[in-house]
């Protein structure tokens, strides 16, 4: 059975308090939630520990208990959120996963900062427009469409209970798609410069994509690990965009293979050492 | 009492199928189904009728806001009331209102209104609204931003308009370095501003807090009579009795000459309106950070349903619509005076869906006549009441 004992936290920054949680040891990988997985430890963090690392999985501004950072506005606030983070816990370099809108920021913060990073693994990321491969309207899905959407096989429908929605529930969703919002809605969860910037990215790559997406097309993958120096490529068949909660031991099994067989020392690059004030 | 003439503009000729086949009349329902020329006779219609209402001596005509809907053909609310500007003699000319949440650029509907008063000789109020959530998703608008961009827009256009001096504005969302509007209003201090309220406590606070008038959208009795009562405690908070004229009651009302004939014209029209007008799934309703955590759970714990389960038996009994001759639409609009703790203003909406001119200028007229004498020394402040 996967690691399931994480250390939940809070990480005190100057504009609120980041939840967080921590599980396994050795070489720290920050895991960046995807929108809809704020607020738990799955299999699959716990097979990431398994491997040998500790995972450190916050949550973003705004969603499941972390508080809302109102001053975190847009993706350029969310990078220097999370190099706050790091500098807060005193870590230097780290093996950096993201999927799906947690994925768009690891693109960030790799092209703002790869050397606070020994690698980056996209797990079929957001963040690039590409106008002839668009991502369906998440907000405008009723919930039916959205599993359709998310999943390659989509679970039931949940029975709907006799007493009525659960109001701190529903609050609690709406929070979680607010906080999403806040970042993405237009442009639409992309940054439109971010595609011209990721020949930035100077640590070992890895571009994960589920053979299934619904959501984020393949194609968002393919170019990112076209644009990406040096990244590699792969595909989890029978899986859909909801990843790691669809497919959790194969997702799992991807990047800890990619960490395990690829360098993880200095960065290729060396330019920003001298530059980077954030580095202790 | 003041009662003034609301029109939506509808565009009523929906298909067959469109119950089964669209989740909207708003947003995505395909504007191929929208014929220019059926278009183009209904604003000649719609005009003739808001400037029909003037004549009858209806104290307002009121306009407003929509965009890509069948629900409400007035993208700019601001072209309409300039074509009344020059047709009618008496009545304000009520925009209700700007969507100043979804505007790109504010300063320009504080030209606008300036505009608009100084062609009416001072005969505009100026009402604002956030914009209706699937606006958000039409203008591309992010609604986590709504509230913040109202207020900012709001206090801008207030500065714009009583400001002798040119001034620079440095704000979270918009920044001006030069603000010195050519023409001025004519009203003074500016036209008088109206907000709607849905429950927000947010609206009423700053409703109260700046004494605009205060009006409801389409709710229950029992419900709205909630939102009267917080923006009259929201007044008292502030230490102040407000007006009765700066509550304003909303709804639509048909009048015929029978009862019998009244509810065999009128059922069809509401259900469209609340049934296919206001067709909306949850998601346009409330998108993302449109609403406050708190105003959210009020609306929940209200347990407000949606309009489509609603009959019209149903609507007529909640207060979402007032039905009859004028001896039944008059004793009905009285019990809803009272059930409602009172107000100064009814916003009555007469041109309801797929009505026809006939049934439309009929309605007002006998309401013109024969319920607003009846109803006119409601809602009237004294001195006792007086703010």
């Amino acid at each position: 059975m996967p690691y399931d004992t994480p250390i939940e936290e809070y990480v005190e920054l100057a504009g609120g308090r980041v939840h967080m949680f921590r599980g396994g040891t050795g070489e720290p990988l920050l895991f960046l939630h995807a929108a809809g997985g704020a607020g738990t430890w799955l299999e699959f963090h716990g097979r990431l520990a398994d491997a040998g690392f500790e995972v450190l999985a916050p949550d973003h501004p705004g969603f499941a208990k972390s508080d809302d950072f109102p001053l975190v506005e847009a993706m350029d606030d969310l990078v220097y959120h999370y190099l706050d983070l790091l500098d807060a816990l005193r870590l230097d370099r780290v093996h950096l996963v993201g999927a799906s809108f947690g994925g768009w920021i690891a693109a960030e913060l790799a092209v703002a900062a790869s050397h606070r990073l020994r690698s980056v693994t996209l797990l079929s990321a957001a963040g690039l427009r590409l106008p002839d491969h668009p991502v369906p309207d998440l907000f405008l899905m009723p919930p039916t469409r959205l599993a359709e959407t998310l999943y390659h096989d989509p679970p039931p429908a949940p029975e709907g209970s006799a007493a009525g929605p659960d109001i701190d529930a529903v609050l609690a969703a709406y929070r979680d798609s607010t906080a999403l919002a806040r970042f993405c809605w237009a442009p639409y969860l992309s940054n439109p410069k971010l595609e011209r910037r990721l020949h930035r990215v100077s640590v070992p790559a890895l571009v994960v994509a589920p053979s299934d997406d619904r959501l984020i097309p393949v194609a968002h993958a393919r170019r990112y690990a076209a644009l990406i120096p040096g990244a590699r490529f792969t595909e989890v068949p029978d899986s859909g965009h909801a990843m790691y909660f669809e497919r959790p031991a194969e997702f799992a099994a991807a990047v800890t293979g990619f960490l395990q067989s690829s360098p993880s020392g200095p960065s290729r690059a060396s330019r920003g050492g001298s530059l980077s004030g954030a580095d202790q | 009492m003041k009662f003034s003439f609301f029109h939506l503009m509808p565009y009523p000729y929906l298909p067959d199928d469109f119950d089964t086949a669209y989740d909207s009349s708003a947003l995505t329902y395909p504007n191929a189904n929208f014929d220019p020329k059926l278009g183009s006779a209904l604003y000649a219609r719609y005009l003739d009728e808001l400037e029909y209402a003037d004549k009858l001596g209806f104290d307002g005509i009121a306009v407003n806001e929509h965009h890509q809907s069948a629900y409400g053909l007035m993208p700019s609310p601001n072209i309409m009331a300039a074509a009344l500007t020059r047709r009618t003699e008496r009545a304000r000319i009520m925009v209700l209102g700007n969507a100043i949440g979804i505007r790109g650029n504010p300063l320009r509907v504080a030209e606008e209104i300036a505009m608009l008063d100084l062609l009416s000789g001072g005969r505009v109020d100026s009402g604002f609204v956030r914009g209706i959530g699937w606006e958000y998703f039409a203008h591309s608008i992010n609604p986590t931003k709504s509230r913040a961009r109202f207020d900012e827009a709001h206090d801008l256009i207030i500065k714009a308009w009583t400001s002798e001096e040119m001034f620079s504005w440095y704000g979270a969302n918009y920044e001006y370095r030069y603000v010195n509007i050519w023409p001025r209003p004519l009203q003074s201090p500016h036209p008088p501003v109206y907000i709607p309220g849905a429950g927000s406590t947010e609206t009423m606070k700053f409703c109260a807090a700046h004494r605009y008038t205060y009006m409801s959208v389409y709710a229950p009795t029992r419900i709205v009579r909630r939102w009267f009562d917080g923006y009259r405690q929201a007044a008292a908070d502030l230490g102040y009795v407000p007006d009765p004229e700066r509550i304003a009651f909303s709804v639509p009302v048909y009048v015929a000459d029978t009862d019998s004939r009244a509810h065999a014209e009128a059922r069809p029209a509401l259900e469209w309106l609340y049934h296919r007008g206001l067709k909306q799934t949850p998601e346009m309703v409330t998108p993302p950070g449109y609403m406050s955590p708190g105003s959210l759970r009020g609306v929940l714990m209200s347990g407000m349903q949606g309009f489509r389960t609603q009959s019209y038996e149903d609507l007529l009994a909640a207060g979402q619509a007032v039905v009859g001759s004028p001896a039944t639409v008059a004793a009905r609009l009285r019990s809803l005076y009272d059930e409602l703790g009172g107000f100064g203003q009814l916003i009555g909406l007469f041109a309801i869906g797929p009505s026809t001119h006939e049934q439309v200028t009929r309605s007002a007229e006998l309401f013109a006549t024969e319920v607003m004498p009846e109803l006119r020394p409601l809602g009237v402040a004294t001195d006792a009441t007086s703010a």
